[in-house]
């Protein structure tokens, strides 16, 4: 249930989600940092002040739902599925393990909290719409909620799920774009333009916010806005930074998917993360 | 009176049929790609228009629509031509509802040579292959009114994802009646003992024709029709095969994957006795406008499957004397 947190509790816990991150990432010497640190802010604000979630049932009927879209920001909802009590804090320590309930991309059949299987690209758009016709004929009134990337909207799906959203005025659908401006081969502007992504989306019939995705209290009153929109799907386009948090890979295309040749990188990458230390494996 | 089954078009016991489930059980659904007329699906989005979406032409979008809502616990029936119902869309069955075994029923409709006139962009030989070697899957090819609706029932009710070929036109009935459909087991429509023929779906009634000339003549056949691909009923082929020590196969597909891919398969590794496919060879489609110009051209008609069974009976005969 959302919780009224403070501002500097809030930075606290986006600080240890990163961090958490980060470490993962050193222990396998591999992971996705750009597309999950872009989304600290966003994905906090959604399980800590917005969604309605019950950590005891993860599958309660009336909860919102949140599909992933792209899924391989899947260790950022972990880190918020563990910090709610969806499971242990020290399971995230088994991410991407081989046995791991926890795979790199998010997985429904194996992660408690998870609401639908994603990972490529493209899809999760499409589910969400499904998920959020499922409610309307049932006269639920919970609010499916959906993470797409930039790059990620390159795929021609997102725009037949956008054109059914707004035919059907899923007004309890919300999107939120990551748009970071940097996708695996390099800047969104450069391989293929994005913009004007606002009037895309409008063109589509649906309502359109924008927000700075790293501001708590424009990320929240944004998403809380959208959620009271009438007649019509709300995109939201969250202004991020790539990698954001990270004193050396904030901003870079090569933070999308790291991979750590050695001890060496692994202490240069931990050492990114502003003043953070804590032991989070045994919680 | 109530006409008989086998007397309405398979297109409309399809859309009798969504009708009748979706009084049963609310969490029927429809999610359609633009051909709700042409896959028969019309009277459930009359009778329930609140259960029913049209998505427009976007078949990836109406697979993952689907997925959508069977995780949200709904009971979604999909259709469309099969080559745009599997393998334009094969990626999105894999990962949004095989892998994430979301409970989708998808349908293919007009099978292989039964799109016809419109010839090879929609004429697809390879979906009962693409469809098997998916895990999760269940793949099924009925062949009467009275096994569609068998088939659809257990859809129904499988909550699991499941592929099925839809024929649109009236077919002649493998046996008037009611049925159950039986998740991996085949039906025997004729028994014997000198060789085994293994069909689905539309290919099956050439099959039956093939074995009532073959009586005739002193061959017996052990016919076993597979309404489900996968799981493959390899007992039951097997029982036959340890019989027979031949089996021919035949089917409205490539013959590379398909059914008798299944059998190839499953017999070189429990049982290897001679093996012959009939069916599409490793081309495209065209237009056909009579079932016998394409089953001439690629030797797949009653007559063919006959000449097959005879020359693997005779061989297997010779093969028994020399032992």
């Amino acid at each position: 249930m959302a919780e009224d947190m403070t501002r500097q509790q809030l930075d606290q816990l986006a600080k240890e989600f990163r961090y958490i991150l980060t470490d993962q990432i050193c222990h396998m010497g591999w992971g996705h940092l750009g597309g999950t640190f872009s989304l600290v802010e966003i994905v906090i604000t959604l399980y800590w002040r917005i969604m309605r979630i019950d950590p005891k049932n993860p599958k309660w009927e009336d909860r919102d739902r949140l599909v992933l879209s792209k899924g391989h920001a899947g260790p950022v909802v972990y880190a918020a599925l563990a910090y709610k009590g969806f499971f242990p804090i020290r399971e995230l320590a088994t991410l991407n393990l081989e046995g791991s309930r926890l795979p790199s991309h998010a997985n429904a059949l194996l992660t408690p909290g998870v609401d639908m299987t994603t990972g490529s690209m493209g899809q999760g758009l499409s589910c969400a719409c499904g998920m959020a016709l499922s409610a309307r004929m049932d006269s639920k009134k919970h609010t499916v909620f959906c993470i797409i990337g930039d790059g990620e909207s390159d795929e021609g799906q997102i725009w037949e799920a956008a054109m059914l959203a707004g035919h059907q005025r899923l007004e309890n659908l919300v999107a939120i774009c990551d748009y970071n401006h940097l996708q695996i081969d390099g800047r969104t502007d450069d391989i293929c333009t994005l913009d004007p992504l606002a009037e895309k989306w409008r063109a589509f019939n649906w309502e359109v916010l924008e927000m700075n995705g790293h501001d708590w209290d424009e990320v929240h009153s944004t998403i809380a806005k959208a959620q009271h929109v009438q007649g019509k799907p709300t995109m939201i386009i969250a202004h991020t930074v790539k990698g954001k948090g990270h004193r050396r890979y904030e901003n870079l295309v090569s933070s999308h998917c790291l991979r750590l040749a050695d001890d060496t990188a692994k202490k240069e990458l931990l050492a990114g993360i502003e003043g953070l230390d804590f032991d989070w494996t045994n919680q | 009176m109530n006409v008989p089954l086998h007397e309405i078009t398979m297109k409309d016991i399809y859309g009798q049929t969504l009708v009748e489930l979706g009084e049963k059980d609310s969490r029927i659904v429809v999610v359609d790609a633009d051909l709700t007329g042409a896959s028969g699906s019309t009277p459930f989005r009359d009778r329930f228009p609140e259960r029913y979406v049209n998505v427009g032409v976007a078949e990836a979008n109406m697979i993952c629509v689907a997925a959508g809502l069977a995780a949200d616990g709904k009971i979604p029936f999909c259709c469309s031509f099969t080559p745009f119902a599997t393998r334009r869309v094969y990626d999105q069955i894999t990962i949004s509802i095989a892998f994430a075994n979301n409970g989708v029923n998808i349908v293919g409709i007009a099978p292989g040579i039964t799109t016809g006139m419109n010839g090879g962009t929609h004429m697809c030989f390879q979906d009962l292959a693409i469809m098997r070697a998916m895990p999760n899957m269940a793949v099924l090819s009925p062949a009467d009114a009275y096994e569609l609706r068998a088939c659809m029932y257990w859809m129904a009710s499988s909550q699991s994802p499941a592929y099925m070929q839809l024929i649109r036109s009236k077919q002649k009935p493998l046996r008037v009646g009611d049925r159950q459909f039986q998740l991996g087991r085949a039906v025997v429509l004729h028994e014997g003992s000198d060789v085994t023929l293994v069909s689905t779906g539309y290919m099956t009634q050439f099959a039956l024709t093939a074995a009532e000339w073959l009586e005739e003549e002193g061959i017996g056949v052990d016919l076993l029709h597979c309404p489900c691909i996968k799981p493959f009923p390899a007992d039951d082929l097997l029982l036959s095969a340890h019989k027979t020590n031949a089996v021919v196969t035949v089917e409205n597909q490539s013959t590379i994957g398909g059914l008798g891919g299944a059998t190839a398969e499953m017999l070189s590794e429990a049982y290897p006795v001679p093996v012959k496919r009939l069916g599409i060879p490793d081309v495209f489609g065209e237009v056909v406008l009579d079932d016998t110009y394409i089953l001439e051209k690629y030797s797949f008609g009653s007559r063919h499957i006959a000449d097959a069974c005879r020359e693997l009976a005779r061989h297997q005969n010779r093969a028994s004397r020399i032992a």
